[in-house]
């Protein structure tokens, strides 16, 4: 069994059902892909994240041996290496998988807007809603909360134009048990809020952002369909800021870390934004320009030579001009402070272990260390295993871990999990 | 490649989706249907509602019995997401899946013309014409199943090589792991301890030594060489030679993963390594820890990315910055302590002489050296280096970024800066300089906050100089037809989703011969490269798609173009000089087809002709 | 040119990117005029020259060629080889006197469904600008785009231009690289030497023509026509004959069946 469908659990699933065992891969939301499919370019190569990603998710998907079970949650594990029990929850979408054609119509037709988690909440959804335009599966789910059918029994549009009759509003959850011989957990990371650090003034200043808000914008499948534009006023920025290491690296934050992506995840930023508009500037105030993967450095070079990327060896906060909303970024210059207006800022703000790592450790009694992700008791020569046999640990839920990190993780707990089989057998 | 059906009369089914309203509603599909069964082959036809739902598909089992159909065309949506689903129902059907066509009539026709239906359906109708008579040309295709030889090959004999070896061989698979000098380990026997621990590196990978010589499945052949491969995933034949004698082990194996490691990168003169006394690489002083031959030091100076990120080599070793820091809170916590023991055990130097060898043999000399007695004496020198006792060392890393990543590192970083190790940053274009003020070893260097030119003496400079690629990479980036990238490290087949494999199917890369990682990620890649050299082996074949070149012996003059252009070494020279295509390692790309100048190289499933009827379709009515 | 003009446009996508854009340009229900009928292929790098020129002789207004970005490449390196074919596709067809603008390479990836859009609109634009293709009412030019198309799959053509990405990127057994600007003039030369040659044999098919017929027709000296028949008879293509006792004339030689 894998938990998580982003790109280490995906990768770990394919590993396994290649080698011809029988996999379930447990997704929490509604399609796999995780993160990586939220992303518009990866670095260090500046390909298109969704593009090399679609062909896993559908190879997943379609695979005979994997049984992907989207929209669903562990509950309870039990027994041993070899022969775990595992309880899970399959959430009802109020729409029958098979026969939903993602045609998204009924999409087109729910009049309930709420606001769009995966954009970041840049855009609106409706309360039936497909994550995003490559889902897999590609069908579509009710989102109980804000239904009206489902909260006040009126509305049903839905169900109406749905020619395919998929949608029901009677479905139930559904609680069923399996019995796996190993368990890898691949649930990644979440984004920490840097509102909760005023002096980054996100969510105070409009035309603060984080991150991965700005994927989104800059992402021609996002909410602004591939446009960075101010939320003060829309326009589009001239003249940006990245401001690495937000709330990592920083024992008053609670995270002394280093997420371990952020500067590259920048440095590339940056470099879109240029792609994107001849025009944009960027500056990257940084502590470590930490590229240190292959290739990162030479990447850093070319954003700094070919793509005018400014950086400076600073930390920065934030303050706005009230009068048009740009944001001011303070740094350091040989031990004075300057500051200097821009158009927007964006925050790399750290990464966290999902809200419920904690539970999830109880539940399958692994250790985790004092932030939340899991950890290996032998961590140097046994990287990937943890304090109970069978279960294996992939991904950045593991710690921090860019894409080919996570992938070659996903691979190695393979290896780990088909060794505890192997020898099984004999 | 014999189109067994070619007497048989071409008998086409036609179904055309109406996708609900997503077609439908802009696409007349009806006449669409009724138009195709003009179509000259066709003798079905028919729309669905849905045909991917499952009355649809019934629909389509159903005609291909009821009708003798032998080409099935549907007309929906994208072959991108749905191809696989339509293939399996008409082989449920008993149709061979490579007589099946598809034809996108959502996604690039009645989704993009939402407003102009009439010309919306006259181009499904040329696309439906298109897709008929790209069917008609088709052939069935059997999916070549190539047994594969379950047992692997590994070079080097390092964390990685070990790491991968005993997984594979924990999975019940033969392994030939072959290394070329006279232990296992690799570079690790060099290291005095590991960082993030105070483990000592050797005892640490003592264990997995054992394990891999005592395990059953694993055969080891030290002070060895592997001489010669040949062939193709699955079925590699490769040669296998000791250094001191000249007959070769032959064996067969499945995959083969590259784990040969790296070595450090040396330069003469560089911040006057081999120039001045007391200037040694990280690797250098590693062993001196290791074997307790350390000098007396009160000020010792890192210099971090000596030779890398653009001075020598372009890129960042990664590993350097931690190792420093592991060395500077050794220095600062540990030194009196192994000094001590140097003392104790005469060992001890009182300087560095310059001395340019590599590691082991550094490592050979000094101790022979020590064992002789003390070198020259330095009245002066051991003077101005004396400390009272519990004083402290000064450590100075120069740096230009730290590069602690992720959470141990960063949190050791700390460590160090709490331990008042001084970081000093540099810039590339006044980057510190190392010089002998009459007798006294000095740096020079330019304080970036201060904007000021300072000196400061020292007894030790520590050079972190990157790892480099092993000098014989190329002889095995040869051997095996396997890439290096620029950098002289092998390249992988896909930075991000295929870390560890390389673009020719079969072989594998991971640890250092990869690039700079340290022990537990070259370990993490050890174990990804063992789970992909294993899936093949596991299943027990390789499934070629049978989409994919054909050389046509008559034609084919030998003149190799193919074999250059291909991006996966999939096509060989035969014995007779002629160009063969290895089903196994084809990808379909179709590269050698539009290449080959003379014309010999057909792509099943994608020919020519075929490609060729299905556009011409597009501009005319008849077929 | 006629305002409601409707051109007839082919067009390749490879599987992986272009293909996956034009399909979430689809999803994303962006739209685009409808003259564009796809052909899809695994990679862009299976397209021959030979195959844009047969249909263009065959009357399409205008063909796109779409692949991944370079670097992108499903198969790795595929695109530059399409990207040094389409140069050559490009040369061709202005030697056989059509506009070169007929035929379009554009990159898309999977992500880029606007994108798509926007450059098959720009194609339809460009094309309705140039108006019908001339093939259809000159015929001289379809056999023009024959004598290209039979060029393009000669033995000499295929073989530079597939080696070009290699000879410029790799280095040779002399561990040279060859200079760019020389090989493309070596390409170059060759492309215009074919063409004619291919031509000659084109136009001699069917009736036997004199050297002076032949340089009117190509526009081409007469000293350069020899040479080609020279060449050609050498490699025994082409025959003489002397109709009327003084000026030969020449006929291609037709061998087996076709
Ligand atoms: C702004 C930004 C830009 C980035 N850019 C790059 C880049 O350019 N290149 C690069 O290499 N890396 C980049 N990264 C890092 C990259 O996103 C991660 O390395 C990678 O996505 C980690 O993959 P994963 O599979 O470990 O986790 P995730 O992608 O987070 O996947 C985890 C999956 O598990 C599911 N899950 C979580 N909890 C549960 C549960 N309890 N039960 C079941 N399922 C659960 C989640 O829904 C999710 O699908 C970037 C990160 C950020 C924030
Ligand atoms: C100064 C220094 C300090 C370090 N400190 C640490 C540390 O504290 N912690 C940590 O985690 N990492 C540390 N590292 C990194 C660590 O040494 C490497 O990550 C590790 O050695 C990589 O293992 P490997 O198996 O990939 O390569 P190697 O250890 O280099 O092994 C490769 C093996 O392949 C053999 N080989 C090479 N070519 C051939 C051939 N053609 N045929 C057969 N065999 C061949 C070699 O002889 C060698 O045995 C340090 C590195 C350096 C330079
Ligand atoms: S390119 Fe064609 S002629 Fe040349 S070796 Fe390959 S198949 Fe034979
Ligand atoms: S089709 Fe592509 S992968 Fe196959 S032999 Fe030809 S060039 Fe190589
Ligand atoms: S696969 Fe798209 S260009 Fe090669």
């Amino acid at each position: 069994m894998v938990i998580g469908g982003g790109i280490a659990g995906i990768q770990a699933s394919l590993d396994l059902a290649d080698k011809g065992i029988p996999v379930h891969l447990v997704e929490k939301s509604p399609s796999i892909g995780g993160r990586m499919a939220q992303l518009d370019k990866t670095f260090p190569t500046n390909d298109c994240s969704i593009c090399i990603l679609a062909p896993k998710m559908a190879d997943c998907f379609g695979h005979p041996n994997i049984n992907v079970m989207t929209y669903s949650e562990v509950k309870e594990v039990s027994g041993k290496a070899g022969d775990f029990t595992v309880k899970i929850l399959k959430k009802s979408r109020f729409v029958d998988e098979t026969k939903c054609t993602g045609c998204c119509e009924c999409i087109e037709k729910c009049p309930t807007k709420v606001p769009n988690e995966w954009e970041q909440n840049l855009g609106v959804r409706r309360a039936i809603y497909i994550p995003f335009m490559q889902a897999v599966p590609r069908v579509v789910t009710i989102d109980r909360d804000v239904c009206r059918k489902l909260t006040e029994d009126k509305c049903g549009v839905c169900a109406k134009v749905c020619k395919r009759e998929a949608i029901d509003y009677e479905m139930k959850d559904q609680e069923g048990e399996i019995n796996v011989s190993a368990i890898v957990v691949a649930t990644g990371y979440d984004l920490w809020d840097p509102s909760v650090a005023p002096e980054y003034g996100y969510g105070k200043y409009p035309n603060v952002f984080t991150a991965m808000e700005y994927e989104r914008m800059i992402n021609a499948a996002g909410p602004t369909g591939g446009h960075i534009k101010r939320r003060s006023d829309g326009e589009h920025p001239k003249k940006m800021a990245f401001i690495q290491c937000v709330g990592s690296r920083n024992p008053q934050m609670g995270h002394p870390y280093c997420c371990a992506v952020c500067c590259m995840f920048s440095v590339k930023e940056s470099m879109l934004a240029r792609e994107h508009y001849d025009d944009i500037e960027s500056t990257i105030f940084y502590k470590d320009l930490r590229t240190c993967s292959k290739n990162f450095y030479e990447y850093t070079e070319r954003a700094r030579n070919d793509y005018g990327v400014r950086t400076i060896n600073s930390d920065g906060t934030v303050k706005e001009n009230p009068e048009n909303k740009n944001p001011i970024v303070v740094y350091d210059v040989g031990g004075r402070p300057v500051e200097e207006e821009f158009d927007i800022v964006v925050l790399a703000s750290t990464l966290i272990p999902r809200k419920d790592a904690a539970d999830m450790a109880k539940m399958l009694g692994i250790k985790a260390d004092e932030w939340g992700f899991y950890t290996s008791p032998d961590r140097v020569m046994n990287p990937g295993e943890t304090n109970v046999s069978g279960i294996f640990v992939a991904g950045y839920c593991a710690g921090p871990a860019d894409i080919p990190e996570s992938v070659a993780q996903g691979s190695g707990v393979a290896a780990k999990a088909f060794e505890v089989l192997a020898g099984s057998e004999r | 490649m014999e189109n067994d059906k070619s007497n048989e009369e071409l008998r086409v089914g036609v179904f055309v989706c109406h996708c609900g309203t997503n077609i439908g509603g802009f696409v007349d599909v009806p006449s669409v249907a009724e138009y195709a069964k003009t179509l000259p082959g066709v003798v079905f036809a028919m729309d669905n509602l849905y045909t991917c739902a499952e009355d649809g598909l019934a629909a389509i089992k159903n005609a291909i019995k009821e009708h003798k159909l032998n080409r099935v065309v549907v007309a929906s949506c994208t072959p991108r997401t749905h191809a696989p689903l339509f293939q399996a129902t008409v082989e449920e059907a008993g149709l061979n899946k490579y007589l099946f066509t598809f034809v996108n009539i959502r996604e690039h026709c009645s989704w993009v013309h939402m407003k102009e239906k009439e010309k919306a359906t006259e181009k499904a109708r040329d696309l439906v014409r298109m897709g008929v008579a790209r069917v008609k040309l088709l052939s069935p295709q059997e999916e070549p199943r190539i047994p594969v030889e379950k047992s692997a090959l590994v070079i080097g004999g390092g964390v990685a090589g070990m790491t991968a070896a005993h997984s594979l061989a924990k999975m019940g698979f033969p392994v030939h792991l072959v290394e070329k000098e006279k232990e296992l380990g690799g570079f690790v026997r060099n290291l005095n301890n590991l960082y993030v621990t105070t483990k000592d590196a050797t005892e640490t990978i003592m264990p997995l030594i054992e394990k891999v010589k005592s395990h059953p499945n694993i055969k080891v052949y030290l002070n060895s060489k592997v001489s010669n491969v040949h062939g193709f995933i699955g079925n590699f034949d490769v040669k296998i030679k000791p250094n001191d004698k000249d007959e070769e082990v032959e064996h067969k194996v499945g995959s083969i993963i590259v784990a040969t490691g790296a070595i450090e990168y040396t330069k003469e003169a560089l911040y006057g390594y081999n120039v001045y006394k007391n200037v040694v690489t990280l690797t250098e002083f590693e062993i001196m820890c290791k074997n307790k031959t350390l000098p007396k030091v009160k000020n010792v100076a890192f210099i971090q990315c000596a030779g890398s990120r653009g001075q020598d080599v372009s890129y960042c070793s990664r590993i350097c910055c931690n190792v420093a820091i592991k060395n500077a809170i050794n220095i600062v916590d540990n030194y009196d302590n192994l000094l001590g023991i140097a003392e104790q055990t005469g060992k001890a130097v009182e300087e560095v002489p310059v001395e340019p060898k590599a590691p082991t043999e550094v490592l050979e000399r000094r101790r022979r050296r020590s064992s002789r007695g003390r070198g020259r004496e330095d009245e002066e020198v051991a003077e101005e280096v004396k400390r009272g006792p519990g004083e402290r060392i000064e450590v100075t890393i120069f740096n230009r970024d730290i590069m602690s990543y992720g959470i141990a590192h960063e949190l050791y970083f700390n460590k160090a800066r709490e331990k008042r190790v001084r970081f000093v940053r540099y810039k590339p274009d006044r980057r510190p300089e190392v010089i002998m003020d009459g007798d006294k070893l000095m740096i020079k260097y330019f304080h970036e906050t201060l904007a000021v030119e300072r000196e400061m003496p020292v007894d030790l400079v520590i050079l972190s100089t990157p790892l480099i690629a092993q000098p014989d990479a190329e002889d095995i980036s040869r051997l095996l037809k396997v890439p290096c990238g620029q950098d002289g490290f092998f390249l992988e087949a896909h930075v991000k989703l295929r870390p560890v494999d390389f673009a020719t199917d079969g072989v594998f890369v991971c640890g250092t011969a990869r690039g700079p990682a340290d022990i537990t990620e070259s370990i993490e890649q050890a174990e990804a490269a063992a789970s992909r050299a294993a899936t093949p082996l596991a299943a027990g074949y390789v499934q070629a798609e049978a989409i994919m070149a054909h050389v046509d012996q008559e034609i084919c003059s030998g003149c190799g173009t193919c074999i250059d252009v291909c991006p996966y070494g999939a096509i060989t020279k035969n014995e007779e000089g002629l160009a063969e295509v290895v089903a196994a390692a084809c990808k379909g790309c179709g590269c050698c087809g539009a290449s080959c100048p003379e014309n010999a190289i057909s792509m099943t499933n994608y020919t020519d002709e075929q490609l060729m009827a299905e556009a011409l379709a597009a501009l005319k009515e008849a077929i | 040119m006629a305002e409601d003009f409707e051109p007839k446009i082919v067009g390749f996508l490879c599987n992986w990117c272009s293909y996956a854009g034009a399909d979430l340009c689809g999803v994303s229900r962006y739209q685009y005029p409808t003259n564009i009928r796809v052909v899809r292929v695994m990679c862009s790098t299976r397209i021959s020259p030979h195959m844009v020129l047969r249909i263009l002789r065959e009357g399409a207004d205008g063909v796109i060629l779409g692949g991944c970005h370079i670097g992108d490449c499903h198969y790795i390196s595929g695109n530059y080889y399409t990207e040094r074919r389409f140069e050559m596709m490009e040369k061709m067809i202005e030697l056989a006197g059509l506009e070169p603008e007929r035929i379009r390479l554009e990159w898309v990836s999977a992500s880029e469904g606007e994108r798509f859009s926007k450059v098959v609109s720009d194609f339809v634009s460009q094309i309705k600008k140039l108006g019908p293709s001339p093939v259809r009412n000159k015929p001289e030019v379809a056999k023009k785009l024959e004598g290209a198309e039979n060029a393009s799959k000669s033995f000499r053509m295929k073989a530079l231009v597939s080696k070009e990405y290699n000879l410029l990127t790799k280095e040779n057994v002399y561990e040279e690289m060859l200079d760019p600007e020389r090989l493309r003039n070596l390409i170059e030369q060759a492309a215009n030497d074919e063409y004619e040659r291919s031509l000659i044999l084109t136009l001699t098919q069917d009736k036997s023509l004199s050297v002076k017929d032949l340089s009117k027709i190509i526009d081409v000296p007469t000293d350069r026509v020899l040479e080609h028949i020279v060449a050609l008879r050498q490699k025994n293509l082409i025959a003489m004959e002397h109709p009327d006792g003084f000026t030969p004339t020449y006929h291609a030689i037709i061998i087996g069946g076709e």
